[in-house]
């Protein structure tokens, strides 16, 4: 059993299962970027404000995702701690074209990368830029600087635009956060 | 050696798996929930482990609870069946320990709209259990859907989830009353029964409401058992409240007890017993009504499924304590029923034809009962001894028999509570009967020779020291309370004391023994019996019949609970005057009637239950500090309180103002204390008064107002009256207005709109100032005695009455509202009265404000066309009294 495994794990057939946090503030698109990635069968149609949390199973090539998918609401926000520690890969969605709270984004980022779970671990975050068709959205760029994205050095990161509702962007974004996860694995 | 140790460790492998486990340890293990992928079963043991602990009652600090609980919301990661259902329980019993619960509020509500049935009915009372007030919208749409639900499991999860959620957001759930009356026509039993208990529960403060779903439904027929007989339980609560209401007692023919009575012929067993029940237990049923319930219930006698035969012989069992006459026609039944392998049933079925029966079968019955005692429950032999209990004060003569049995049973081995009714039983015969005195007092003393429970022995020797010195051989008592004093406990050693000083106070031959066994007894290792023992026996060697007389014979008349707080304060502050003993209020004297626990054991124990009728017994006894506090004249007035009788209502409960009046009777002063509530949320009010029309004779002395009353207070007006100086004119009635300045404000803050105010006034109902208002209860334990002495004594005036007391039918109805009215202690057992005699004399005795003793005979006569008649003699130290006790009366 434990050959076939190895051999298995070689060959890449095996199946990889991996805990992944899905984290933003309220109303950035994370429950409508999850439902997009989950198969066709489990998708709902209509999405409400997440209480609390939502967990989603969902398997892109060939990997077996566990999102936590964490309520972006103020209340709620100090409830995502105590999900950092066994997650092996942070998604973090950003309403680029809510500019008035951009600031709010960036201090709910700066304590996540300062929190003692996160600090020394190299785990990927893969930034969705999301509501990108909206006409006053910020450019990937620009948020970017805004908020300090260059300052992490010891983590794999990437910003990619997006749009939830189409699924616009989200297959390059998936496919950076799935390789960067199996890089990380081995 | 160690294959014997297997061999034990395998006898002991039935036994408990979660014996002796660690708290600790436990919650380490549920790190486990954090791995991935998750191993349900694993997950699934360690979940069981801490539901264990939980219910064994271990206690989970609030961090210990909240780290468990965030590790078990990973576990909805898993699609496991078992492994989800035990997270739902999890989350319920760790809900009101850890924190930030309303986590797994979205990953709930998913569950419970989602595809998987076996998740969504445990998935709502997770979820239930998890919201608070604030929380309840976020899902009071998915509630309205899971009410609805066709899967009924869902359904039933939902209402029945509603109803705990009502206990803290009462108003929130009633918006969702439509969904639930949906419910109500459900195809399913249980939904139907669930949504029928929701739906009275949220009108059952409405009586209206309730009496138009009651009107709708019993129109047709419901499918659910269940809820049929919940609308019976409810249908029997409507006919109390509303004969309660209007007094009316031709209710049988009401359409409410015509359903009642079509249940009888429902087809299911459930809803016929139920019917049943309810009838029988209804208050102030007639033979006529019963008929139909108690052959139907005869009708179960005979059935051959043990759970209906033990209902059918219960409710008859009860039935025949009020109505034995009607439970007669099932004699025949019960009499096969004694032989029935059930032993519940046949211990129920004997104790019910005692009730029934005639005198000639009570030895048969007996015998057969016998038979079998030892082999049934504490419980069911104490059954037995009600029975027997009631057997004695039917068939006096028959006392021999049942005593024999009585004491034979006594020297079984029992529980305290079994051996307490047997002593219980004794005492009421021997206290009911003259004639089985001696025997029982036999049977006792020979009981508390071998009786490991103190109380017991302690009543017993009570009775002893009360009974035993009027028997015609004193002497022989003494030698049993002796043996106590030798071989017991201090307790009863102090007891055993206290008995034998009442044989010396009483059987002068036997005084010079009794003071030797005193003496010996100030030997004693235990301080208390040696003081008792140094106390009576002091008080005896005076020969001074007056000092024996009130330190010895007569029980002490003040109430407990004061006299100790009156020392307490008196040792604090000490003074140089003596302390004072008449300061203290009278007790209160509770006594146990068997009608009221008649109607106790009558109330339907079921899911309607009755408000508590009377708890009148807790009557506080600390007004008088409450009073000073708040009037410190009264420090000034002469005298102490004398009596601060029950409150009474001056308006009707549910008004704008509510008012209630509690009456503070002095020597020669009456304090009105009027607790005035506000209970308009808009309104505040000032300078709060009453205003009296002060009867003659009466003359106000102070009055204080209320400054401030807001929304949901309750404070007092205080007014001191000062009694008139002639007797007559202390009973009468005043007119009583509610005067006040209003000044609205707003709901929410209090705070007034403005500061101007406008004055109002409220009228309330008369207040009556009535004779029991000034007079107390006392007990005299040798009434007639005193009584005699009475007539003889210069002092003591008498007057005599005749009345014609045409509204009442009964003795029992005069005797209860002479009583009530003179606010005086039946003496001599005399207000309990064999039923059908046509004559009785009752005795009374009281104490009059001023401390003035009043003795009242009154004889009573009945006749079926001028009602009853009353002779009333009075006598007291005072004329004045007797004259208004014999005014008033009229």
């Amino acid at each position: 059993m434990k050959l076939f495994g190895k051999l298995a794990n070689i060959l890449g057939i095996k199946k990889k299962e991996v805990k992944i946090l899905i984290l933003g503030l309220n109303n950035s698109g994370k429950s409508t970027i999850v439902n997009h990635l989950k198969s066709e069968e489990d998708k709902v149609l209509n999405i409400v404000p997440t209480v609390g949390l939502n967990v989603e199973k969902f398997k892109y090539h060939n990997v077996g995702f566990t999102a936590f998918d964490m309520s972006g609401h103020g209340k709620y926000r100090d409830l995502w701690e105590h999900y950092y520690r066994e997650s092996e890969g942070i998604i973090f969605v950003i309403d680029s074209s809510d500019t008035l709270r951009i600031a709010v984004v960036r201090d709910e980022l700066d304590i996540l990368l300062q929190h003692p779970d996160i600090v020394t671990r190299r785990i990927p975050i893969l930034f969705f830029a999301n509501k990108m068709d909206l006409r006053d959205s910020l450019s990937t760029v620009k948020i970017a600087t805004i908020l300090g994205l260059e300052r992490i050095e010891d983590k794999p990161w990437h910003i990619c635009a997006s749009n939830a509702l189409n699924g616009e962007g989200l297959q390059e974004g998936s496919e950076w956060f799935t390789q960067a996860i199996c890089e990380n694995i081995k | 050696m160690a294959f014997k140790r297997d061999k034990k460790e395998e006898e002991e492998g039935t036994g408990n798996p979660f014996q002796n486990l660690d708290k600790t340890a436990v919650l380490q293990e549920a790190r486990t929930f954090n791995d991935t992928p998750v191993n349900p079963k694993k997950c699934t043991h360690i979940l069981t482990k801490i539901l264990y602990l939980i219910n064994q009652g271990e206690q989970l600090g609030t961090q210990e609870a909240t780290d468990a609980f965030f590790a078990m919301t990973k576990l909805f990661q898993s699609k496991d069946v078992i492994l989800r259902r035990m997270v739902y329980l999890g989350i319920k019993e760790l809900s009101n320990i850890a924190e930030d619960v309303i986590i797994v509020t979205s990953s709930l509500t998913k569950d419970m709209t989602g595809k998987e049935d076996l998740y969504r009915a445990a998935a709502i009372r997770a979820l239930c259990s998890i919201t608070d007030t604030t929380m309840i919208q976020a899902i009071e749409r998915y509630m309205k859907q899971a009410i609805v639900d066709r899967n009924s499991a869902v359904s039933s999860a939902a209402v029945v989830s509603i109803f705990h959620m009502t206990k803290h957001s009462p108003d929130l759930v009633k918006r969702w009353v439509n969904e639930v009356q949906e419910a109500l026509n459900s195809e399913n039993v249980m939904v139907q029964y669930h949504a029928l208990g929701l739906l009275y529960h949220i009108r059952k403060s409405d009586q209206l409401a309730v009496t138009k779903l009651v009107a709708k439904l019993t129109k047709f027929t419901m499918k659910s058992p269940y809820a049929t007989c919940m609308l019976i339980r409810i249908v029997c609560k409507l006919i109390e409240d509303q004969n309660a209401a209007s007094g009316d007692t031709n209710w049988s023919n009401s359409p409410l007890f015509d359903y009642l009575e079509t249940c009888l012929r429902h087809k299911s067993e459930t809803v016929v017993y139920e019917a049943a029940h309810a009838i029988v237990n209804l208050r102030r049923t007639s033979a006529r009504e019963l008929a139909p319930a108690v052959s139907v219930l005869q009708l179960f006698c005979s059935s051959p499924k043990p759970v209906l035969r033990f209902a059918a012989v219960r409710t008859l069992n009860k039935v025949a304590i009020t109505h034995p006459s009607a439970v007669t026609a099932c004699n025949l039944d019960l009499e096969n029923m004694i032989s029935d392998s059930n032993r519940s049933i046949a211990t129920l079925a004997i104790t019910t034809l005692l009730k029934t029966g005639s005198e000639s079968s009570v030895d048969r019955l007996m015998k057969q009962i016998a038979t079998f005692v030892s082999e049934i429950s504490d419980e069911f032999k104490i059954v037995v001894v009600e029975a027997i209990r009631a057997l004695c004060l039917k068939f006096p003569r028959k006392h021999a028999v049942l005593m024999n049995f009585l004491s034979a049973m006594l020297r079984d081995e029992g529980g305290l509570e079994y051996k307490a009714s047997i002593a219980d039983t004794i005492i009421t015969i021997i206290e009911e009967n003259p004639e089985a005195k001696e025997t029982g007092l036999a049977h006792l003393c020979e009981f508390i020779e071998d009786c490991e429970h103190t109380s017991l022995a302690v009543r017993i020797l009570h009775l002893l020291g009360k009974e035993g010195p009027r028997a015609k051989q004193p002497s022989k008592y003494i030698r049993f309370i002796y043996n106590r004093v030798i071989l017991e406990n201090a307790t009863v050693r102090a007891a055993a004391v206290t008995a034998m000083a009442q044989f010396g106070a009483l059987c002068p031959q036997l005084l010079d023994n009794v003071q030797v066994l005193l003496a010996r007894c100030q030997m004693d290792g235990d301080d208390e019996v040696r003081d008792r023992a140094t106390y009576y026996h002091s008080i005896l060697a005076s020969q001074n019949k007056q000092l024996i007389q009130d330190y010895i014979i007569e029980p002490l008349m003040v109430s407990i609970p004061s006299l100790e707080r009156a020392l307490h304060a008196y040792n604090l502050h000490p003074s140089p005057t003596p302390f004072d003993m008449s300061s203290i209020p009278l007790s209160t004297i509770t006594t146990s009637d068997p009608t009221e626990m008649a109607d106790r054991l009558r109330t339907p124990s079921g899911g309607v239950a009755s408000e508590p009728t009377a708890q009148a017994t807790a009557r506080v006894e600390s007004y008088y500090e409450k009073l000073s506090a708040a009037l410190p004249e009264i420090a000034n007035l002469p005298g102490t309180l004398f009596k601060s009788a029950a409150p009474v209502m001056l308006t009707e409960s549910e008004t704008e103002y509510v008012v209630r009046c509690i009456k503070h009777s002095f020597q020669s002063h009456l304090i009105l204390q009027l607790e005035v509530s506000n209970t308009l949320s808009d309104q505040l009010l000032e300078n709060v008064t009453v205003q009296l029309e002060i009867p003659e004779g009466y003359e106000l002395i102070k009055e204080t107002p209320i400054p401030r009353l807001a929304y949901n207070e309750t404070q007092s007006v205080y007014i001191i009256l000062q009694y008139p100086p002639s007797l007559a004119d202390s009973v009468t009635s005043v007119g009583a207005v509610l005067k006040f300045s209003v000044k609205d404000c707003d709901p929410t803050t209090g705070q007034p709109d403005s500061d101007e105010g406008y004055d109002d006034e409220y009228m309330l109902e008369d207040l009556e100032i009535s004779l029991s208002d000034q007079m107390a209860k006392v007990n005299k334990p040798n009434f007639l005695a005193l009584w005699e002495e009475a007539e003889t004594d210069e002092s003591m005036n008498e007057m005599e009455d005749t009345f014609c007391l045409s509204k009442m039918e009964s003795i029992q109805e005069a005797v209860a509202s002479i009583v009530n009215f003179l606010g005086m202690q039946p003496a001599e057992r005399s207000d309990k009265i064999v039923a059908g005699k046509s004559s009785h004399t009752l005795y009374l005795a009281g104490v009059f404000r001023g401390g003035i003793d009043v003795l009242v005979r009154s004889k009573l006569a009945v006749s079926a066309d001028t009602g009853v008649t009353m002779q009333l003699t009075v006598r007291s130290t005072s004329e004045d009294v007797c004259e208004l006790i014999t005014s008033t009366i009229g």
